[in-house]
Order: C-alpha cells, then structure tokens, then sequence
C-alpha cells in the first residue's frame, strides 16, 4: 500500500480558523516538496477557495458536479499551482503539485446536496481516486464544523485527525466530543492547534493545560492575530507573510504533519 | 399516474438507501470488524486473497487469523455493511456505506427557494467587498 496520507481539519464549532488553517498547512507541506490535494467537503457553507483566490466565475466543475454524477473527480481538480498565483502569497505555490476540489458557491446546487442528499459511497471513492490518479502524498479534508455525514466520514478514514481550537471553554466541551469519536473509530494520529490564543496568555501552559485535558498532542499553539483579519482570506498568509508570529507556529504544525510517518 | 414498475423501483430504491452503514455505525463496531472497515473504506474493494495479504501484513498485534477474517466477512456481510460479489477464493469485497439522506423539509419549501434561486445571476458576494475605511 503506498504511504499517502489523509489529513481531515476539523473544528467541533464554526470560526475556529479552521478552513484559513487548511489552506495554510496544505501550502506549506506542497512546498516542501510533496504532492497535496484539498477537498472541500464544507457542502453547506464552503469558503476554502477563497483563499485560493477563487470565485463562481473561475471555479469550473466542483464536488457537488462530482456528487450528482455530471463528472468525473479529476475533473474537479483545480491546479493552484498553475492558476492561483495572482496575489504576493500564492506566487510562491507556483510549478507546486497543489490541488484544490472545491464546493460549489452556487446557491441552487447546494440546496440540491441538502434537498437531495447524496451517495456517500460516492464520496469516499473520489477520496481514494484523487489519492492514487495524482499520485498524491497528503490529500487535506477541509470539513464542516460539528458532526455530519462528511465529518465521520473523513475522520473515519484518516491517518491524521487536527482539531482547531480555541482557547474557549464552549470549544473546549466541543473538542471533547470529537476526541471521543475519533478514538472510537480508530485515528492513528489525533493532534490538536489551539487557534487564536490572546497574546497575553503564557502559550507554553496553555499547550500543556490542553494536553493534559484531552490526553492528545498539541502541535501549536496559534496567536490571535490582526494582521491575519485583516488578510480577510485573500491570500495564504503564511506565505505572503512567512516571519509572522502566526506563520511560524503554522510551519510548527505543518513540520508535525511531514514528521508523522 | 406511475405504473406499478415505477412503485417497484421506488421501492427498491428506497430500500437501498436505508442498507449500508454510516460513518457513526463504525465506532460501535467491535474492534475486528472495524479494522477490516477501515481497511475497506481506503481501499475500496478487494478480493478475499488481496484481504487475507492486506491483513497478514498488518502489525503482528492487529493480525487475524484466518478465522478470524472469514467470521468477520459474514458479520459484515449479513449486515450489508460490505457488499460480497462472488463467493469462496473469488469473492470480491465491497463498503457499502448508507446514503446521505435528503432534507425532510416540504417540497414546496424547496420549491419556492428553487424558483427564487434560478435564473440569478452570480451573485455579488464574488467580488471583492471593499475594504472597511480605516479611522
């Protein structure tokens, strides 16, 4: 079996940063070198293509085409790497093996997918295709908050589970209940990002104080950052702006990623 | 009015998307069979040599023995969590996971928001908002 890895994201409560964390991580381990998918599987609200500088009229086939059998997922695919380099940040993906599988934004088909419903067995094929026809060592699972069809799904075939969170004690109570299921279905690797941690909090206790809470690794712990608002998802941050605070606690999370073997 | 092949195929149909398992199911399975799950939900299919390789290629700890594995498939197999095509050394082995069932929602409810969505052109929130003047 070849070593190529699914990484879900996963937040138990909207706002945590989670699809912005996606982006970011994905970025990152592609220029290190390896062969990165993104599947936004956020049907109901999807938003990572933003940061790819994607909208309706660039967009082309997406998931909800896929799911609704009007194409193949290959077809889905959306080469970052040579069409997304038109912000300071993105520039730097260019000639990277980086996919995007975005969701549909148009409103009719995702009340389709909700009205509807869809073939899950469907999904998880285009999963394991997407792995093997681009030959892909991380395939990322940008997924929607709280628990639904796709969450399970993509947890329960991981090979590495990130939970975002924040430091908050609604997160906190959230974060418990998807640690609970992914250690009922088996996740070889559950780690945790504590995301948007005020600057005046001791981060190195708050990693301890959430391990200790979860019984699992935290592999950064992420500043509340202005500066990252105010990049309002137009481009990746950590790369337009790689000496951040916040970019390099990023590359500390990406590094926990690449090590995993 | 629908013909009684129509109400058939309903029929059929409907009963389909209630078989299979959901990725919530898994977590109540006992160990064994959810390991072959999960083996099964990467791979997709397989066939029984394929399994018995896959499996005896596992750490020492997570291996099972032939037993193991056969009593495992027709748990799993009964329950039409896996799909068997073919039977004995050529059996092929298939998930079968349940479909993601529709919103329960009045149809006119999504009627109506249908005909309010069609025909829209894209909407404004694609472009840029303008940024927020600054004091």
């Amino acid at each position: 079996m070849a070593n190529r890895k699914i990484v879900s994201i996963h937040s138990f409560r909207g706002g945590t940063g989670k699809s912005n964390t996606t982006a970011n991580l994905a970025s990152q381990v592609a220029l290190a070198g390896k062969r990165v998918g993104i599947v936004d599987t956020d049907i109901q609200s999807p938003g990572i293509h933003v940061l790819f500088g994607l909208d309706e009229t660039k967009m082309g086939k997406t998931i909800n085409d896929f799911l609704h059998g009007k194409c193949p997922v290959s077809e889905v695919a959306f080469n970052i790497g040579e069409r997304a380099l038109d912000s300071e940040g993105r520039a730097k993906l260019a000639g990277m093996n980086l996919w995007l599988f975005p969701s549909s934004i148009r409103g009719r088909e995702i009340s389709q997918i909700l009205r509807e419903g869809y073939d899950v067995n469907l999904l998880n094929e285009g999963f394991q295709t997407i792995l093997k026809e681009l030959q892909l060592d991380y395939l990322f699972i940008d997924t929607h908050p709280g628990l639904n069809e796709e969450t399970l799904l993509s947890i329960a075939i991981s090979d590495i589970l990130i939970i975002v969170l924040r430091p908050d004690n609604q997160d906190f109570q959230g974060t418990a209940v998807t640690v609970d299921i992914a250690r009922s279905l088996d996740v070889p690797n559950l780690i945790l990002m504590v995301n948007k941690a005020l600057p005046k909090y001791d981060f190195a206790d708050l990693r301890k104080q959430v391990e200790n809470k979860f019984h699992a690794p935290v592999a950064g712990v992420l500043p509340l950052s202005f500066d990252l608002a105010d990049n309002g998802s137009k481009d990746i941050f950590s790369l337009q702006h790689p000496d951040h605070e916040w970019s390099k606690a990023l590359r500390e999370v990406a590094e926990t990623v690449l090590a995993i073997k | 009015m629908p013909g009684i092949f129509d109400r058939l195929q309903k029929e059929l149909e409907n009963k389909g998307g209630e078989g299979g398992i959901t990725a919530l199911d898994l977590a109540d399975l006992p160990p064994t069979l959810r390991k072959i799950m999960r083996l099964m939900l990467r791979e997709l299919q397989l066939n029984y040599p394929q399994l018995t390789e896959t499996i005896a290629a596992l750490p020492e700890a997570e291996r099972l023995s032939g037993k193991e594995l056969d009593e495992a498939l027709d748990v799993l197999t009964a329950q039409g969590w896996l799909i068997r095509i073919g039977q004995g050394e050529k059996a092929i082995y298939k998930v079968n996971l349940r479909r993601k069932a529709g919103s329960k929602l009045a149809s006119g409810v999504w009627n109506t928001l249908d005909e309010k969505l069609k025909g829209k052109l894209p909407d404004d929130s694609t472009t840029d908002a303008p940024p927020p003047k600054e004091e």
